[in-house]
């Protein structure tokens, strides 16, 4: 159903719809790409912020960018709630993403709720109802 | 006598770690016998009745152009100036080739000059050296393919920084390389900014009338060719990664963005309801009025 996609999803975490990867760090969340977002992206060069640590966002404000070799995405907040830290290495260096998303690769954390943060088993049959859109969007675009 | 005019817009904000390093750019380049530098009001807020735009525009050599902007929103606010010319390569963007504006010629080719102009997002490099590097190379570029002094520093005002600037303002600022005027943008403000010229060409006629903070239009242009420099998202500052690229894919779909036409609906929306609590835009008389100070009779 997708492809020859074989990527994993850890268990020790949960994923939100904007496929974003999030666990606890303290008393805070800290987020990261999920391994779908990544394969679709491929190698990530450019990471940026158009917010400060310290910003109280809303969910889906736009916070940021991606751009890969094959792609640009904008990153919206995946919940309401204070981004208190941004992950400084990997803004120095998006590689970081490539090589280690669920660890050194991670992008920031925030303070708040993700009430819409789904089990990894949830995520997947989220991804396979999803497929036909995100085909549909890359088929349309790369026409 | 120089080869190469500099022109630093400075920051609207006076953050004291910018203004450090706007004045030790300048105290370099001021060095320099071949560059013609000099310091500006920040680039977005300018009116057109500033007097160094207008000796600007007259000017056909080399320019280079660094701002508190990305290079393709620096590029094309000088457009809208009418300061126009061909997108120079630079080597500092972050972004890599695609960070700068497209090498390509605007679609209304007739419109661009053959001078050239090198846009620097201040931004991208955190010591002075950096960019006066990137200056000195361009510098460089510019003695083996167009020596020619320049008569006079086109300039009137002195290296030193400006006091007051202007007041800020907002409007759409629009990438002629994209446009294929359309007219979309036309039709969906509500505002009457936007007008078309003789040539059957899109202007933005009456940036004031835009909303502050509204970005709508820049969201239903087929082409992504309207920017707001000053906003907040990348995407819509004309950022290089973010800006919708033609050759690449945008899949801010997939993480999280609301579906654009929506979006632009609501800010607008938005707009609209609050222009009846705005301060009123100028009207004609008042408009007269400045252009008549500025005038200097
Ligand atoms: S919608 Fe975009 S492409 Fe169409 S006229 Fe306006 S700026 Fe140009
Ligand atoms: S941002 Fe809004 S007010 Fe400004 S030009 Fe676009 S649609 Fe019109």
């Amino acid at each position: 159903m997708m492809g020859n996609f074989a990527a994993r999803f850890p268990t020790d975490r949960r994923y939100t719809p904007n496929h974003m990867w999030l666990g606890a760090q303290g008393t805070a969340m800290r987020f990261g790409l999920s391994a779908y977002a990544i394969r679709l992206l491929r190698e990530i060069y450019f990471l940026e912020w158009s917010v400060d640590a310290g910003a109280t966002v809303r969910q889906k404000d736009e916070i940021g960018a991606v751009e890969s070799s094959k792609a640009v995405a904008a990153l919206y907040a995946p919940a309401d709630g204070t981004i208190t830290r941004f992950n400084a290495d990997a803004l120095a260096d998006p590689s970081a993403i490539n090589k280690d998303g669920y660890g050194a690769g991670w992008l920031f954390e925030m303070t708040g709720n993700a009430n819409d943060a789904m089990e990894p088993a949830e995520y997947l049959r989220y991804l396979e109802t999803s497929w036909t859109k995100a085909q549909a969007l890359l088929k349309g675009q790369a026409a | 006598m120089s080869l190469l005019t500099v022109l630093l817009f400075q920051s609207p904000d006076r953050a004291p770690r910018r203004l450090a390093l706007e004045e030790s750019i300048l105290a370099v380049l001021a060095q320099e016998p071949d560059i013609a530098v000099a310091a500006m009001p920040p680039l977005y807020d300018l009116t057109d009745s500033n007097a160094d735009l207008a000796s600007l525009r007259a000017l056909t050599d080399p320019l280079a152009a660094l701002a508190w902007l990305y290079p393709r929103a620096i590029h094309w606010t000088l457009h809208q100036r009418g300061i126009k010319g061909r997108v120079g390569k630079t080597q500092l963007d972050r972004g890599g080739e695609s960070a700068s504006p497209k090498d390509q010629t605007p679609k209304d080719a007739a419109d661009a000059p053959a001078r050239m102009i090198w846009s620097l997002d201040l931004r991208d490099g955190d010591t002075a050296a950096m960019h006066v590097a990137e200056i000195q190379r361009i510098l460089q570029e510019v003695r083996t393919t167009e020596p020619r002094s320049l008569a006079s520093p086109p300039i009137q005002n002195p290296k030193s920084r400006i006091q007051n600037p202007p007041p800020s303002r907002w409007y759409p600022v629009i990438d002629f390389a994209r446009c294929n005027h359309c007219m979309e943008c036309i039709d969906f403000c509500l505002f009457g900014v936007y007008g078309v010229d003789d040539d059957a060409h899109l202007v933005v006629e009456s940036p004031d009338n835009c909303k502050p903070g509204c970005p709508a239009c820049s969201r239903v242009c087929p082409e992504n060719a309207i920017f707001f420099p000053m906003h907040r998202a990348p995407s819509i500052a004309g950022a290089p990664g973010a800006g919708p690229d033609a050759r690449k894919l945008d899949l801010s779909e997939l993480f999280g963005a609301p579906a654009a036409v929506q979006l632009a609906d609501d800010e607008r929306n938005a707009a609209l309801a609050g222009a009846g609590k705005e301060t009123k835009p100028k009207d004609d008389l008042d408009k007269l009025m400045d252009a008549l100070d500025d005038a200097k009779l």
